[in-house]
Order: structure tokens, then sequence, then C-alpha cells
């Protein structure tokens, strides 16, 4: 390829989305990925594509415009991404205490128009069978639904390649280039190459690229720990998280088990279209380490055989971890550095990287091809934490 | 080889989509697992590692041994969910 008019630094789900929604643009596209496509966080993710989980407000409103445009990708992509429309998602509560924290937090979730209810446990197991009815009541959110992230970022990055994008793979990013304060290019393990605009999709290695053009983020690995069970027949359709996922996501300060709050430990179970259940999960601190433990499986173990019980004759067949990219205040960075024009940021989505890739790449696109976004980003710009530090008010 | 033998028996992977997969980008065992879920089975890869990654050898030119197998992680075989997390939860 000669001079790409876009360097995408990452090939995850993220770079992969950008990837496609630029060549879609006409734009010519240099993907460079360390390893592989899926090798980092989106080959190590659950498949929520869910309203439930989401924060109210700002991310909410991402969410609804992402999941929307899940309804045509496999036909778009031309590959099917396993999406599963509508087959719900659910977070059962075990105490009043979470309830009333869920239902607090499901008033602000729909005040941006989502459909998203508490039920109560008689109702919870009349959709799905399986599941404990000793428990207080749950969150339920009809419309939520479930992807492949394999599937999802290897159509991405497929269409994209069809559409005349070029990946190079096994290649390290070791320096942004930068001249007058512009960036020009990048220097990499296997060359130099130049391009006016360049996009860091890194996820969790994204203040390293970013550090490389000499600007700040506050990203930081987090880790999570999942397990995967033997196939089995039809168990549940639903993605449910037990309440303490959006208790620890939105207000961690209401969880007492310090145990609990330092693995972020809580059940996420879905099952997977060639019958294995994934479950989870923890959110760790631990550097860039993406090991198992001993302890994050027996916290979610136990969690597991506490809302289905019949899962303790199940088998686990792996265990596996992926870094979800942590941000300070629980939102996406998206958008241009002030200190460096020309050098894009699109990372920090934490859990949500799948559900959020459409209009990640959509509306980065968008911004690096035309200066505008058809929804703003300016709550998501990358300058929103230096303000916050120098101490500025919004 | 026949491109129609199935490699991984867990999932049914025939030896040619491993070379599609190789094709598409995978030069280890586990980009071809991500691609083409070889060795994601119940016996996650005991059988099909080294076959994978002799048609990785074959089809790329890097030597054998210098070919990622697939990352290990526990169990080293399959265990029940009761039997690390059934206890305490009756």
């Amino acid at each position: 390829m000669s001079k790409p008019d876009i360097i995408v630094i990452g090939g995850g789900v993220i770079g992969s989305s950008i990837t496609y929604y630029l060549s879609k643009m006409g734009k010519r596209v240099l993907m460079i990925e360390r390893r592989d496509n899926c090798s980092g966080s989106a080959g190590a993710s659950d498949g929520v594509v869910g309203y439930h989980t989401k924060k109210p407000g700002l991310q909410m409103e991402l969410a609804i415009q992402s999941i929307a445009m899940f309804d045509d990708l496999s036909q778009e992509l031309g590959m099917d991404v396993e999406y599963r429309k509508n087959c719900g998602g659910m977070q059962p509560a075990e105490t009043e205490l979470e309830w009333k924290i869920l239902s607090d937090i499901v008033k602000e979730q729909r005040k941006s128009g989502v459909d998203i209810y508490m039920i109560s446990m008689k109702e919870a197991c009349k959709i799905e069978p399986q599941l404990n009815p000793d428990l207080y009541g749950a969150l339920y959110s009809p419309t939520s639904g479930k992807v492949n992230p394999l599937k999802l970022t290897f159509a991405y990055i497929r269409a994209a390649k069809r559409l005349g994008a070029e990946v190079l793979y096994n290649t390290e990013v070791t320096k942004v280039l930068v001249k007058m304060n512009r960036v020009m290019g990048v220097e990499t393990t296997k060359g130099t190459y130049y391009a006016d605009q360049i996009i860091d999709a890194a996820g969790s290695w994204a203040a390293e690229v970013a550090a490389m053009a000499g600007e700040d983020l506050p990203i930081r690995p987090r880790k999570g720990q999942l397990f995967i069970t033997e196939p089995l027949g039809h168990f549940m359709d639903v993605t449910l998280q037990c309440a303490r996922y959006n208790v620890i996501k939105f207000k961690p300060e209401a969880v007492g088990d310090k145990a609990v709050l330092r693995m972020g430990a809580s059940l996420s179970i879905e099952q997977l279209k060639e019958g294995g259940l994934i479950i989870g999960s923890t959110r760790e601190f631990a550097g860039f380490d993406r090991e198992n433990t001993l302890e994050a499986m027996e916290a979610t173990m136990k969690r597991a055989v506490r809302f289905f019980p019949a899962l303790r004759d199940v088998n686990i067949i792996r265990a596996f971890a992926g870094l979800r990219p942590f941000t300070p205040d629980g939102l996406p960075i998206l958008g241009e550095s002030e200190k460096v024009p020309g050098f894009f940021v699109a990372a920090g989505h934490e859990g949500d990287g799948i559900a959020l890739a459409p209009i990640t790449g959509k509306l980065m696109a968008q911004l690096v091809t035309e200066g505008k976004t058809s929804y703003p980003l300016d709550a998501f710009s990358p300058a929103r934490f230096r303000k916050l530090s120098e101490g500025s008010i919004e | 080889m026949d491109n129609d033998v199935i490699i991984c028996r867990c999932q049914e992977v025939t030896r040619q989509e491993i070379v599609d997969a190789i094709r598409d980008g995978a030069t280890t065992v586990d980009g071809v697992k991500r691609r083409v879920r070889a060795g994601m089975g119940l016996c996650q890869g005991k059988t099909c590692e080294r076959l994978v990654m002799k048609i990785i050898a074959e089809e790329t030119g890097i030597p054998m041994e210098e070919i990622l197998p697939q990352k290990k992680r526990m169990p080293v075989r399959p265990v029940k969910i009761g039997v690390i997390g059934g206890q305490t939860d009756e």
C-alpha cells in the first residue's frame, strides 16, 4: 500500500469497527496489530449487547445507537455475527438493598426511553426456569441481546479488507512520529509507515501508545476472568448478571465485602450458540496480568450455583481472562488529541467494547474524515481528564 | 493430505477450514482457534494442537518450533462446578 490516509493501531473489536467504517467512507486504512485480531480483549469477552448493563446517561445514549446498528450488521458485513436480538437481559437481586439500588438505577436508565423494569422471582423463573426461585426479585430488559464477539470482530475486519483496508499482523508500534506538533506516522518492528491521521484503538494498551505521542490517558487494564462449560442442550436465553454486577459497576461504595470489591466478583452468564455457558466475571486491577486464579474461580462458581443450582453437575472445560480498559469516569475516550492534532483516541470502553463497537466505529470514522459527528462526542474527549486535574469547572 | 479430513474432532473442523484461517492471518494455534474453533471443544486441543501447528508450518513456512502453541489454562481436565463452588451455597 502506498501512503494510507489513516493508520489504526489495534486489531480488536474497536479498531476493526473503525477500520471498516473508514473503508466504507472510501478511506485507505492501514491497521497495525501487535499480534492478531482478537488476540487481546475482543477474544476474551462475553457477548452481552444489553441496555441494562449501561450507565444511565451518556453511556446509555451511545448504547442505544449502537445496539440499533446490530440489526442489519450480519447482512451488511456479509458474515453471521450470531446476533441474538431480544434474547433478554436479567439481573436477579439477592437482598432488598440490592433490589432498591437496582430500582434506582433502572429509574435513571428508563429516562433514555429503554424498556427495563423490575419483576418478581415468580416472573423471572417463568422466563428462565433454571433460575433459583429463592432470590429477591430481578431487573429485566426484554430487548437486550447478545453477539459472538469473535465473529463480530472478524466480520468487521474481513469486510474492511474487501473494501481495500490492509492489516499488518505481528507488528508492534514502537514510536509515534510527531513533527511540528502533528502526527506524521509510526515506527514499527516491521518498518516505518506514514499517515496524517492515526487512531489509537489499543484498548487496555492505549495509554502506552498515547504516551508515544505525548498524550496522557488515564486508561488502566482491569482483569476479567471467565469460565466455559461443556456444551449443554438449551439451558437459558437471557444474558444474566447478578445484581452485584451493576452495583459494582455503578455504586461500588455500596459493596461491603472487601474481597468481593477487590476482585469485583459478580456473576455474568450466558449460553453460547454451540451450547457451552460462559460464566464470569471479575474486575480486578492486576496490571497486565492475564492469568486465572483459583480464588476467582471459586468465587464465580459459588455464585453460579447460587443462581442456577443445576449447574452443580456441569463441567468447566476452560478458564480465560481478558483486560478491560478502565477509565476513571466509566466512559470511553473518543476524540482527537488537543496536544497532538491528527492523533485520535478510541479506547477505554471497559466491559462495553463489544456492545459499543458499531457506534464507536461509525462516529470515529465521521470525526476523522469530516471533523464532525452525527452525535456529539465532546463529553468523551481525551481532554476531559486534563480539565479535571487542572481543577477548572466545565 | 485431503482437505476434507477432520483435524479438530470435538468441533469438527476440517483441514480446509484451518487453511482458510491461516490465509486470513492466523500464525498461531490461538489465531486458528479464534477463527474456526479448532481446540475449543471438550479436549481443549489435546488432540488437534500438534496437527494445527503442523498445518501452520506447511502453509506459512514458519518453522514448527517457532509456532506458538495455545495458551495453557486451567482446568487441566473438565471439573464439575459443584466441586469448586457447590459446598457452601447449599
